[in-house]
């Protein structure tokens, strides 16, 4: 194996390979994203805005 | 203390919602303990960094005391700027969210505490032992190996705290923000431990096990990794977080959201060789380190539209909002900086910006920008909530913001202005096919009015941090601190079951952190192995050349206090291959060359010129005055007296665990060499110091300026000559 590695060549396929490595991921991750679901995705997209807790809202709305 | 103690020490609940839902407290200490601690480290980190603005005009200013020159505190500045100042606004802020995204306390108080005083602790051994000169060289990694395991250890218990947390969550999905954070623990582990790897010669001394070109590849994935999992990924978590809720907007795409995580973390752990181009790096590993960091806009982008248009609807608020101000501010600075990074990628852009001003006015637009603007928006943000009041003065954050923008505009600008001045001037040639500028002090004379109007940007961002700070302090007085914050939240368990959710559909991934944990991994994973390990393994890499010998006692003596000195912060030692390079400072530098240096000390700024091929080019008693005094020599220059150097005795003790450590790594230094070393390293320095006797220089040879000169004058030469006796040749 050491020796198969170390005789490697055509280093000039790694960018191919490479770029091709890339847009599996890039398409995987699209296909992804789009076939999710509009209410998860709003419920998703809003979860930041869900953890006030009320009683510090009303002792402290609008902090500045 | 854990969340099942908090949930103990309640009230039960009433009995219709005793399955469903359950009480537990926010820690809200740990958050506080990390925000003091943000300002505090900014402001030192910050006053470390305008000391070296105002040396770069005026040398005279480090008052010729070792521990504040130059090329020693510029280390000091970099880490706490990175470490310390972004490290805990970065944790400050997922100490906050995360428990809130998670509706969970954190896995472990302990383990909270035990992160923010071992971090902190590391930051002050950082600011002990780098002005003592105890330093790798090696930029953004610079502390010595007792303080490396430290941060190994440390950096285990805040992953451990944050999975642990995430594990024990009530909310079923996790939220964009939490996807960075983890990618962020990961791969900071992975680029801290690999570039790390160093073979120690001493409590505070080791030698990277690699050498040359492989650590120059090593070093700049990881360099450039830093930039992209310490400043960049937590920060683009905490935007994810905090912009929707100063904003009081739902994150405008969460679909562009996922896009954006996956294509950047696998992005941009592949764009670390855009620091070597041109160098003596194989082409292959600078090509794709070009591709894709020009890729890299387009996640980037992406990060940056999201951000903006989370605002859409909510542009009124930013008007009289300081928060949101700050937040704008760094959000375009993040999308000036991440379209400028990839331009600086490109080749031909990259030869002329490469060691100039032009990089330190980019690292500062997203430090100041992004970084700093976000730093002090969640800052202003999280005082009045963790202390139930309202920001002492509005007016005065928004005094603080427009200070700041303008202190930007006076750091960032002068310095595009010097760095594309320095690029031009050092490749200008004359009708006749001469150097336009020979002079190297030419050129720094030129850009030293540039150096004094970005002391003028660095001082008013510290005022705008000082008012800050002092407005924090007022709004802390005026309110009351809340330590805990009593929340409920339906347990994990008595939620009701969601619907099926189909395998490997996203919203399935976001259900399974370990499994997210490790698709994340491999995404980093990927591009560090491809580029790294055939540098490594394939010998065709590096080609070899028969002269270039290892270092003899005394010119490795020399090289470890040129390390000390911090040289490399102001001196590159790669030629690149282009005739303006090669007029001025001799051959191009070669990958063979470097097979020995342990750590490869190849430079990213000329401050002064390059010196890799200096070796020779003076005698040594040039070397000798020019050290005791540079403008003796040079006049004009900026680069500080180095007096101590021929007054303090040169420490041979170590040098036989020195030579054993770079056995160790594959220097072949014969056996036994340690015995017969001191006996040469005092022959060469007796002939050094016969050449400055020849020179009217009186000097002991037993001074460390002595070994400093043999290193000097060895730089660049083994290629010059036939093949050379090596060190400790002739046993």
């Amino acid at each position: 194996m050491s020796q198969l590695i170390d005789k490697l060549g055509g280093l000039e396929a790694f960018g191919i390979f490479s770029l091709c490595l890339f847009a599996a991921v890039f398409t995987a991750s699209m296909i992804l994203a789009f076939c999710l679901k509009k209410p998860f995705l709003k419920n998703m997209g809003a979860l930041p805005l869900e953890d006030e807790p009320a009683k510090a809202e009303s002792k402290n709305s609008p902090p500045l | 203390m854990m969340n099942a103690e908090a949930t103990r020490q309640e009230p039960p609940p009433p009995p219709d919602r005793a399955a469903a839902v359950e009480t537990f407290r926010y820690d809200n200490r740990i958050v506080r303990a990390f925000a003091i601690a943000t300002v505090v480290w900014g402001v030192i980190g910050m006053t470390a960094g305008l000391t070296l603005a105002l040396q770069l005009f005026f040398p005279a200013a480090n008052l010729d005391w070792p521990m504040v020159t130059f090329g020693r505190l510029r280390p000091v500045h970099t880490n706490a700027m990175v470490f310390a100042f972004v490290g805990n606004g970065m944790f400050m802020g997922i100490y906050y969210s995360l428990q809130r995204l998670c509706k969970a306390r954190m896995f472990s108080d302990k383990l909270s505490w035990f992160h923010f005083w071992g971090w902190n602790a590391i930051i002050v051994a950082a600011a002990i032992t780098l002005p003592l000169g105890f330093t790798t060289s090696k930029e953004y990694a610079e502390l010595e190996w007792p303080v490396k395991i430290a941060i190994g250890v440390v950096w285990l218990a805040f992953t451990a705290n944050l999975l642990g947390t995430i594990v024990q969550r009530r909310e079923k999905h996790l939220y964009v923000s939490i996807w960075f954070y983890i990618a962020t623990a990961l791969t900071v582990a992975i680029l801290h431990i690999v570039n790390g790897l160093e073979v120690p010669a001493g409590l505070w001394k080791g030698y990277s096990i690699y050498a040359g070109v492989q650590d120059a590849l090593v070093q700049w994935w990881y360099g450039h990794n830093a930039v992209a999992f310490f400043l960049t990924t937590p920060y683009l978590g905490l935007m994810y977080y905090f912009l929707p809720k100063a904003a009081n907007r739902p994150v405008f795409s969460y679909r562009l959201s996922i896009i954006h995580f996956w294509a950047l973390i696998f992005i941009y752990i592949w764009a670390g060789p855009h620091h070597l181009l041109y160098t003596a790096l194989p082409d292959w590993a600078q090509s794709l380190g070009m591709v894709f960091s020009i890729m890299l806009v387009a996640p980037s982008w992406g990060g940056m539209l999201n951000g903006l248009l989370t605002l859409r609807g909510a542009w009124d608020k930013v008007q009289q909002d300081p928060v949101l101000k700050f937040m704008v501010g760094a959000v375009t600075a993040y999308g000036m900086a991440t379209l400028e990074g990839p331009a600086l990628a490109v080749k031909t852009v990259n030869s002329l910006s490469h060691y100039t001003d032009w990089t330190i006015a980019h690292v500062h637009t997203a430090a100041l920008g992004w970084n700093g603007l976000l730093t002090f928006s969640v800052l202003y943000w999280l005082f009045p909530r963790l202390y139930r009041v309202k920001l002492w003065s509005v007016k005065l954050a928004n005094i603080h913001f427009w200070i700041a923008l303008l202190a930007m505009a006076f750091y960032v600008v002068p310095m595009y202005i010097a760095g594309i001045t320095e690029g031009k001037m050092w490749s200008k040639f004359t009708a006749d096919g001469f150097l336009q500028y020979p002079n190297f002090l030419q050129i720094v004379q030129q850009v030293i009015p540039f150096y004094q109007l970005r002391a003028v940007g660095g001082s008013l961002y510290i005022l705008g941090v000082w008012l800050m700070a002092y407005n924090l302090w007022r709004t802390a007085r005026a309110g009351q601190f809340a330590p805990e914050e009593e929340v409920q939240a339906a347990s994990f368990r008595a939620q009701p079951a969601a619907r099926l959710e189909p395998a490997f559909s996203h919203r399935w991934l976001e259900s399974k952190p370990m499994l997210l944990t490790g698709l994340a991994l491999i995404a980093v994973l990927i591009g560090g192995m491809i580029e790294i390990i055939p540098m490594i393994v394939i010998k065709e890499n590096v080609p070899t050349i028969s002269s270039v010998q290892p270092y003899t006692a005394l010119e490795l003596l020399g090289r470890d206090i040129y390390i000390r000195e911090g040289c490399m912060g102001c001196h590159s030692q790669m030629i690149r291959p282009f005739r303006h390079e090669t007029e001025r400072y001799g051959e191009y530098s070669k990958a063979g060359e470097f097979v020995y240096d342990h750590p490869f000390l190849w430079g990213s700024k000329r401050i002064g010129p390059d010196l890799q091929r200096i070796g020779g080019k003076y005698p040594d008693a040039w070397h000798y005055n020019h050290l005791d005094d540079p403008r003796s020599t040079s006049p004009g220059s900026i680069m500080p007296r180095f007096p101590w150097l021929g007054a303090q005795p040169l420490d041979t003790a170590p040098l036989p665990a020195r030579i054993g450590a770079l056995r160790r790594v594959g220097v072949p230094y014969p056996p036994g060499y340690e015995s017969k070393a001191p006996a040469e390293l005092n022959q060469q320095a007796a002939k050094i110091a016969a050449n400055l006797a020849a020179g009217s220089v009186k000097a002991q040879p037993d001074r460390e300026i002595i070994a400093v000169i043999a290193y000097l004058q060895r730089l660049g030469t083994d290629i010059k000559s036939a093949p050379a006796p090596a060190a400790g040749a002739g046993n």
